[in-house]
């Protein structure tokens, strides 16, 4: 995988802005800092992914897809942040 | 001398096929109604008034909004008019044009996200306006503009168009 084209980048940031929780609020940051947050986080994802994947067990690690392992951090990241509500709760 | 102060209900806004704020409802105790500007697409609405009593002089927009997430940043808000004279006016009503735009920057004010604040746009191209002509009012959130910073949706509460009667 490699970073997201500027598109992408600008369209995670825009769609960021519409769906923001407010029971977490903004940051106290502009426009454009948000959208170097994007960035970063994207950089960050792309320099870290290799380590992230060492990380799994190997049964998941071979058997799951990009796009399975990124739910699956994605979802962990979300409930870390309280952001995920499960039916349990 | 007086001045006449006429009402731009979010709820009576009409708007184009494409670029048009979303409309919102919440609040905890009484309902807050409002159009959600976006913040990197420039989205507009539009309403339809007749001057009465208009007399001269720059019209006065008062446009009352709230962040939806932000604390900090500018807000870019830009008004058009387009103004027909009934009966004399024979401008194809279906394409007349827009005036030059008129625009205000306002800066959220901190501390509590979802405050009140009014930004004011004085308009001064008023497309040759005069008493009892009918006047469409562009509103719109000028999002792409590089002096528009604050993040998230800009939520317009209620806005108002006042002048004078002399």
């Amino acid at each position: 995988m490699a970073v997201m084209d500027t598109t992408n980048r600008l369209r995670t940031w825009s769609q960021a802005m519409r769906d923001w929780p407010r029971t977490v609020g903004m940051p106290n940051v502009t426009k454009t800092e948000l959208r170097a947050a994007v960035n970063a986080t994207d950089d960050w994802l792309e320099a870290n992914q290799p380590s992230f994947n060492a990380a799994l067990p190997l049964s998941f690690r071979s058997q799951a897809s990009v796009a399975q392992k990124t739910f699956l951090f994605s979802y962990t990241a979300m409930r870390r942040a309280g952001l995920l509500k499960a039916q349990e709760d | 001398m007086a001045t006449v102060t006429q009402q731009l209900d979010p709820g009576a806004a009409q708007f184009l096929s494409t670029a048009f704020p979303a409309f919102v409802r919440t609040g905890a105790n009484f309902p807050v109604v409002g159009l959600a500007f976006d913040a990197t697409l420039d989205e507009a609405a539009f309403w339809l008034i007749r001057a009465v009593n208009y007399g001269s002089g720059n019209l006065t927009i008062h446009t009352d909004w709230y962040a939806d997430v932000a604390s900090t940043g500018d807000v870019v808000w830009e008004s058009k008019l387009a103004v027909i004279t009934p009966d004399t006016d024979t401008q194809d009503v279906e394409t007349k044009a827009l005036a030059t735009l008129n625009t205000v920057t306002d800066t959220h004010l901190g501390t509590v996200g979802q405050r009140l604040h009014r930004a004011i746009i004085t308009v001064t191209n008023l497309d040759a306006l005069a008493a009892n002509d009918d006047v469409w009012v562009k509103l719109t959130r000028n999002a792409v503009n590089v002096a528009d910073t604050m993040a998230g949706d800009a939520i317009l509460t209620l806005a108002t168009v006042s002048y004078s009667d002399v």
